[in-house]
């Protein structure tokens, strides 16, 4: 038996004898009944006690938590039962009855039922809605310790001093308590049978088995959640394992171990494992099927009293002598590596699968790691090498074991792994191509070994390592409880250090550059060289993390999953329903693996961390993107941006009035303030407006929040100080309206206007005032007249000594006139981003519109096209030339003996393709096969496209100094090898000739530019001529290519034509309408031939050619389309059907069937000789046979050929 | 014995060496290093010169102190890049004669026959080798320039079994692997990979191996950022901008800026030569046809 390595310790509480514990069903709390009449209530997780419950006397030896209800109850040696609420955290109810000491409670999983065992030999079942016992089940003549429900069927186990385990059928209990149904006959027998019925001849419940073997009194007993099991503890130190039928029980087996009483058990909900306490102060693990110890946990001093387990998660607790331990049996995080778009992991099975992300699909199991370390032990991690395809994967078993093992190619079951190379060592990563690191902490040594397992070097990590990781290419991390060092393998030497501490987990970011360290409760994000980024504390323990693409962190911790940015700016993304570990984020997507091991994949919203983010990068764009795609709003964005001191920013996305006005005011923005001002209306935000102008200098803002506030004084001295004599004067006159003196006096004082203060004076009776103002301003009539109407002479009044006059200040610059000079609105550089996004996007939609019209209509033309063209492929077949097919190897002149020939001749010899031969070089034969296949005879046009092909021949790879760089061929065919069919690649491929240089010819005759139209489609004939395709549909579609480009090239040029005649002769303005005409033949997708139609229409009817002018009118209502045009046509075909004649005679018969003649631009009607260039498709009259095809300039018209190949089925 | 093993004390300006981080061999520290292994460090230092184009001050130092084997070699690379290539090939093969079990020699007298196009008595010297893993990758790259990718694995392989660990056979390997092709580009490119992102290794020679390794497995974006990256860090590098035309060209961008760059940096370069050679070749090649009837 070994002892547990991997018992792992979740939660300890320190606290009296703990003698009954629940855990909750969903929440992560646990009731703890102690000897010491304390009820506790605890969240293991956060490791706080969150309520005590007191109302019991003496010790409390049973609770439990109701499944569903927000209700728990209790039993102690009080003999009372308790139920309560740990809502309303109030007792609800006491269930008086028993006669002893409770021993345990429970509540039935589904019926309003409570069990309870006591001391006084019974077991009572009470019905906890009605309050009411309704049933007692007397037969144990000693203390019964135990008593449970069974969690399926209608039983009961119950455990005593006694030295027996019964078990109880309550089924009849069941019957009677259960809705009224009619009773069967049977039933009614049943129930009457005295056989069955005990000596008071009570059938609700009966003894069905009691189980005898125990040679002391029996502590627990409890049932398996799904077998027909039982397991008791006694104090005969013995685990007994019971099994039972319909009919009977009998025992199977006994674990022993134990060397003390052995005080509860029950089995692992899972796994094929018993689980037992003792007074020996251990927990011990039994494995079910073989009844053997798999582990022992001992504490020191603690005798323990009581174990459970959770219903659902992986966890148990178990009750000492001095509180209580939460913990699991086993680490329950899958090993797994990710690389790429690949995730390797182990599942519960110890299976190694993958899971591809791209495609999110799971692998079918790929190797089964099954004799690997111990049964019950899980791997612990797992290094993937993508270059060898190997895995390494440790395991804790035996003191920490490793083995590398090759993955099979493809995924074909469970197989056990051969070739694998294994040894001991608690960690092991790769750390090359080919070396991978193991750390053995015993010895404290790190070997390097080679993928045959020698080691190739031995390093001497720091002292105290407890781990190892991956510390970028060619480096290693290594762990110490209170440092990480970084540690270059090659040069034996310590690149840097930073103390972190408890370091448990790494996480290196997709890029390399940064890396996460995990420890229980931080994350602290270093550089490649350990330079500390930032570091964040979270009290909730940290489970996982991955890195963003865009260099975010998310972790998850138990019940959240996070963000960090660099700067260590974090948040809240989701809460978890269970503990995930992550292994990627995707878009929205967060994989992770779960307690199972299975993938699953989480939906986060990212909008909140990117934009934080590009806040950070100052990506406004990106910013701005985000605001308008996403409902970005909530007081935690608002108040993060205020903090980082980004208002303007804030102010962007927020509604409420309030919140714009605060932050408009922090940012200084006053027009939004003022509106908000406004729209608020109140004095307090007036006054802040004013307050905050005013430190602006903004003077006007200044006076319109006076005004509002109606802050009189406040704005006389604003107009004072703005130097606004007449508004000033406004004031005083508004003074004296509301016969506000004091603001009178002040106006006048204000604007200097002495009379009007001794006015005021003599108003309210102040004459020595008035009498003294009128004479110290010089005014002695004023002065004598106050003095009459006082009957006063100037002798009876003493007066001081008069100096010069008030002089009231005046502004030199007349500021009220002007604004005060303020700082230009500061538009931030987001503002700006925004305001040129604005601007932008309306350009945008204004384009839009335009050419909306012309890109619907291309798309309703494309079916019609494709029609057409269908037709038209069947151009070529009449007139092939038979040429032999088997001259089409030109023959290679092969390289000299010695040294061997280059690839480039390979390829020339691989293939019949003219491409192919000009990427090898190989010109002269190239030109000799388009010769035979196309007749070209003028290469001169193609010269760019032979270049460009070449150059993309061959890649420049630097090798030993002093000598240039080896040259090598790049190939279209990357996975061939044999030499026979390697193939080169060739730039401008179809796809791109389609997707790209076709439509740039389109926009060319959409923005009427003909000549780089006729350029461009040329270039495509000349692509594609020198070009090779992949199967013979693309054959086909390289034909339609080549028919489009040559209509248009030959449409382009008609009208190119047209333009240069000169049209002030008669001659000349003939041939300008019929090439106008002729504009309209060739096979224009169908909104570029409502242009020539129209151009040609407006020709017509502008020199009175009525009747061709309608023709083509019909001809444009006919194709259909933009409705403005089709106004246009309805209109001249109005006006053309009142004189439907032509002022001139001009070659062209609307109704007739011709080609045009692509040399003269002259009509070939049907039947007459022509002769047809075997490239391009163009026609021609006779004459012109044997010189350069016009469209293509580079064939010969009529050459005899075989065609052009683009494509060698089997290469 | 070999000072290059994985123990020894030139390993690390070895391997700069030889993953193309020539300022690191030239700012080597080497006082500390065993008086026997001062004059590799040495040579490799020179020959690190040479190759960021400094052969004329190496060229300057050695003429004056030319009395050991391994310096004359220099002297002799020295001479070859600078043009001298008569002086440089009577030098390199009177030392051939003479020294031809001098490791120093072999390898340097044999890149400068291989240089004026030698590879028959650049091979003979370099058979004589013993244990010499530069000349083992010599030879393979011989091979390789006369198209004989069968002799360059056999070289490869025979190396690899008592040399499996050195950087030079894991390289030699490499430039078999992107002749070869197939599953082999991908080794290749996992070898350069590995060297151009660790921070010790990383140079513009192994950026290059990398994005010549995607260019081959058709992954033009990668090879792109590559390319890119890295030419932001060494706007001068010549077989970065020669591999760039090529990459602009596969994807259909234009390249003519580079092939200024180019030209400006290295009007030497096999590209341009190559270009220009063909260009002449095509007119000469176009003139043989002509339309029947001249229009």
């Amino acid at each position: 038996m070994q002892s547990s390595p991997n018992m792992l310790t979740k939660f300890e509480s320190k606290s009296s004898r703990a003698k009954g514990i629940a855990f909750h069903p969903t929440r992560p709390w646990i009731l703890v009944s102690l000897h010491s009449s304390t009820i506790q209530l605890w969240d293991y997780r956060m490791g706080t006690l969150i309520d005590r419950f007191e109302e019991h006397d003496g010790p409390v030896r049973g609770v439990d938590f109701h499944p569903t209800q927000p209700l728990f109850v209790s039993g102690g040696d009080d003999y009372k039962i308790k139920v309560w609420n740990y809502q309303t955290r109030r007792c609800l109810f006491t269930l008086n009855g028993h006669l002893d000491y409770v021993r345990t409670v429970f509540f039935h999983p589904e019926l309003p039922w409570i069990l309870s065992a006591s001391d006084d030999q019974t077991i009572r079942i009470w019905n906890w809605q009605n309050r009411s016992l309704i049933c007692t089940m007397t037969g144990h003549n000693h203390y019964v310790m135990c008593a449970q429900f069974h969690p399926t069927e209608d039983l009961i186990a119950s455990a005593s001093l006694d030295q027996s385990v019964r078990i109880w059928d309550i089924s009849g209990l069941r019957k009677k308590h259960s809705a009224p149904t009619s009773i069967s006959f049977e039933d009614q027998m049943a129930r009457a049978n005295p056989n069955q019925a005990d000596m008071f001849g009570n059938t609700d419940a009966i003894v069905k088995f009691v189980l005898e073997g125990h040679d002391r009194g029996v502590n627990w007993v409890s049932f398996h959640p799904t077998l027909p099991l039982i397991v008791s503890a006694g104090d005969d130190r013995l685990i007994k394992l019971w099994r039972m039928s319909d009919t009977k029980a009998w025992e199977v087996d006994t674990c022993r171990g134990h060397f003390q009483n052995a005080s509860a058990c029950l089995f692992h909900p899972h796994q094929d494992l018993i689980l037992s306490v003792g007074e020996d102060k251990t927990i011990r693990v039994w494995d079910l099927n073989k009844r053997t110890s798999v582990q022992s946990f001992k504490r020191d001093s603690d005798r323990f009293w009581v174990i459970a387990a959770h219903p659902k998660i992986n966890l148990f607790a178990a009750g000492h002598d001095t509180g209580v331990m939460v913990f699991k049996l086993e680490r329950e995080r899958p090993a797994s590596a990710v690389y790429q778009n690949q995730l390797f992991y182990i599942t519960k099975e110890k299976h190694v699968k993958s899971y591809d992300f791209a495609k999110n699909v799971e692998s079918p199991p790929m190797l089964s790691l099954r004799k690997l370390g111990s049964p019950w032990i899980p791997p612990r991690t797992v290094s993937y090498n993508p270059a060898e395809r190997a895995i390494l994967v440790t395991s804790p078993a035996d003191s920490g074991t490793y083995e590398l093992i090759h993955l099979p190619r493809d995924a074909t079951g469970a197989v056990e792994p051969t070739d694998v190379k294994r040894g001991q060592a608690t960690s092991a990563v790769f750390v090359a191509r080919n070396r991978f690191a193991v750390f053995n902490p015993s010895s404290q040594q790190v070997d390097i070994k080679d993928l045959s397992n020698s080691t190739t070097k031995t390093i001497t990590p720091p002292a105290g390592t407890t781990d190892i990781y991956f510390g970028g290419t060619g480096c290693l991390l290594f762990i110490t409880p209170t440092t990480v060092v970084l540690f270059d393998i090659q040069q034996k030497k310590q690149l840097a250090e930073v103390t972190v501490s408890g370091v448990k987990y790494v996480v290196w970011s997709n890029d390399g550059l940064y890396c996460a360290l995990l420890s229980k409760h931080n994350v602290t994000i270093v550089t490649k060289t350990l330079e500390q980024v930032s570091t964040l504390h979270e009290t909730i323990r940290i489970k996982s993390a991955t890195w963003d693409d865009a260099g975010v962190l998310i972790y998850s911790t138990l019940n959240h999953i996070k963000y960090s940015l660099l700067n260590g700016d974090n948040g809240i993304i989701r809460t978890l329903d269970q503990t995930v570990y992550l292994v990627r984020v995707k878009g929205r997507n967060v994989y992770c693996l779960d307690r199972n091991a299975q993938p699953r994949i989480l939906e986060i919203d990212p909008t909140e961390y990117r934009f934080k983010l590009s806040l950070v990068k100052r990506n406004y764009d990106e910013m701005l993107q985000i605001i308008k795609n996403s409902s970005l709003v909530g007081q935690s964005i608002i108040s993060y941006l205020q903090k980082k001191g980004y208002p303007e920013i804030a102010l962007q996305f927020v509604q409420d009035p309030q919140t714009r006005f605060d932050l408009a005011l922090e940012c200084g923005n006053l027009e939004v303030a003022i509106e908000m001002a406004r729209e608020l209306d109140r004095p307090n935000f007036w006054s802040r407006l004013g307050a905050e102008a005013l430190a602006h200098g903004n003077h006007q803002v200044v006076e319109m929040t006076y005004q509002k506030q109606r802050n009189f004084d406040k704005l006389s001295f604003l107009y004072l100080a703005t130097g606004d004599q007449e508004k000033l004067s406004r004031m005083a006159k508004i003074a004296e309206h509301r016969g506000d003196f004091t603001s009178r006096f002040q106006n006048a004082i204000y604007r200097g206007d002495v009379e009007d203060r001794i006015q005021m004076f003599k108003e309210v009776d102040l004459y020595p005032l008035a009498y003294l103002t009128a004479k110290s301003h010089g005014l002695t009539e004023e002065a004598e007249s106050i003095l009459e109407s006082c009957g006063l002479t100037e002798d009876q009044i003493g007066l001081p000594s008069l100096e010069t006059p008030l002089q009231t200040p005046r502004p030199i610059v007349p500021t009220f006139k002007s604004k005060w000079p303020v700082k230009a609105a500061g538009h931030s550089s987001f503002e700006k981003a925004l305001l040129g996004e604005v601007g932008a996007d309306e350009e945008a939609t204004g384009d839009a519109l335009e050419f909306g019209e012309d890109e619907t209509e291309a798309v309703l033309a494309k079916d019609t096209l494709d029609d057409e063209e269908e037709d038209a492929s069947g151009w070529d077949m009449g007139d092939d030339v038979n040429v032999e097919e088997d001259v089409e190897f030109v023959n290679v002149e092969s390289a000299e003996a010695g040294a061997g020939s280059s690839e480039a001749d390979l390829w020339a010899r691989n293939s019949p393709l003219a491409a192919d031969h000009v990427a090898a070089g190989s010109f002269d034969t190239a030109m000799q096969l388009l010769n035979r296949q196309v007749g070209a005879v003028q290469f001169a046009p193609l010269k760019d496209r032979f270049l460009e092909v070449y150059k993309a021949s061959k890649t420049y790879l630097p090798a030993s100094t002093g000598l240039p760089p080896l040259v090598n061929y790049v190939r279209r065919t990357t996975e061939e090898t044999d030499s026979r069919k390697v193939l080169p690649i060739i730039p401008r491929d179809l796809e791109t000739i389609a997707s790209v240089d076709l439509q740039e010819g389109y926009a060319a005759m959409r923005a009427n530019k003909l000549e780089e139209g006729v350029k461009i489609f040329k270039r495509v004939l000349h692509t594609l001529l020198v070009n090779s395709v992949s199967s013979e549909e693309e054959v086909e579609q390289a034909k339609k290519i080549i028919s489009t480009a040559r209509e248009y090239i030959l449409a382009m040029s008609i009208e190119l034509e047209r333009r240069s005649v000169p049209t002030d002769t008669e001659e000349g303005l003939k041939r300008s309408l019929e090439l106008s005409a002729y504009f309209t033949i060739p096979k224009l997708e169908v909104a570029h031939r409502q242009l020539a139609l129209m151009a040609a229409m407006k020709l017509s009817f502008a020199n009175k050619n009525f009747n061709s002018a309608l023709g083509f009118a019909n001809r444009m209502l006919a194709n259909g389309g933009s409705a403005k045009l089709l106004d246009q046509a309805r209109r001249i075909k109005a006006q053309c059907e009142r004189n439907p004649s032509d002022a001139i005679d001009v070659e062209f018969d609307q109704f007739a069937e011709f080609d045009i003649c692509a040399a003269s631009f002259t009509p070939i009607f049907s039947g007459s000789p022509c002769v047809t260039d075997l490239f391009s498709g163009a026609k021609y009259h006779e004459q012109y046979k044997g010189s350069v095809c016009r469209i293509s300039e580079v064939t010969e018209i009529g050459a005899p050929a075989s065609g052009l190949r683009l494509f060698v089925p089997g290469l | 014995m070999d000072p290059f093993s994985a123990e020894g004390e030139l390993l690390n300006i070895h391997n700069a060496f030889h993953s193309g981080q020539y300022p690191e061999v030239i700012d080597f520290e080497t006082a500390a290093l065993s008086p026997e292994n001062q004059l590799p460090a040495r040579v490799l230092k020179l020959r690190a010169q040479i190759a960021t184009g400094q052969a004329a001050e190496v060229l300057a130092t050695v003429s004056s102190e030319e009395d050991t084997p391994d310096l004359a070699a220099v002297k002799a690379l020295a001479q070859q890049v600078l043009g001298k290539t008569d002086a440089a090939l009577q030098l390199a093969q009177d030392l051939a004669e003479n020294y031809p079990d001098n490791a120093t020699v072999e390898v340097l007298a044999a890149t400068v026959l291989q240089a004026q196009d030698l590879s028959e008595e650049a091979l003979a010297l370099l058979a004589k080798h013993q244990g010499n893993l530069e000349a083992v990758s010599l030879i393979v790259q011989i091979h390789l320039q006369q198209n004989r990718a069968d002799l360059a694995l056999k070289e490869v392989q025979a190396a690899k079994r008592w040399a499996q660990d050195s950087l030079l056979v894991n390289l030699a390997e490499s430039w078999v692997g992107l002749r070869v092709g197939g599953e082999k580009y991908q080794s290749a490119f996992y070898v350069y990979e590995e060297l151009a992102s660790a921070p010790s290794t990383s140079a513009p020679l192994s950026i290059v191996g990398q994005a010549v390794a995607e260019l081959h497995l058709g992954r033009l974006p990668e090879a792109e950022a590559a390319l890119n990256s890295a030419l932001e860090k060494y706007p001068e590098d010549a077989e970065l901008i020669a591999n760039s035309i090529v990459l602009n060209v596969l994807s259909g961008k234009p390249s003519t800026d580079l092939e200024a760059r180019l030209s400006q940096v290295q009007p030497s370069h096999a590209l341009l030569a190559d270009i220009q050679e063909k260009s002449d070749f095509f007119d000469a090649a176009a003139s043989k046809y002509a339309p029947k009837v001249s229009s």
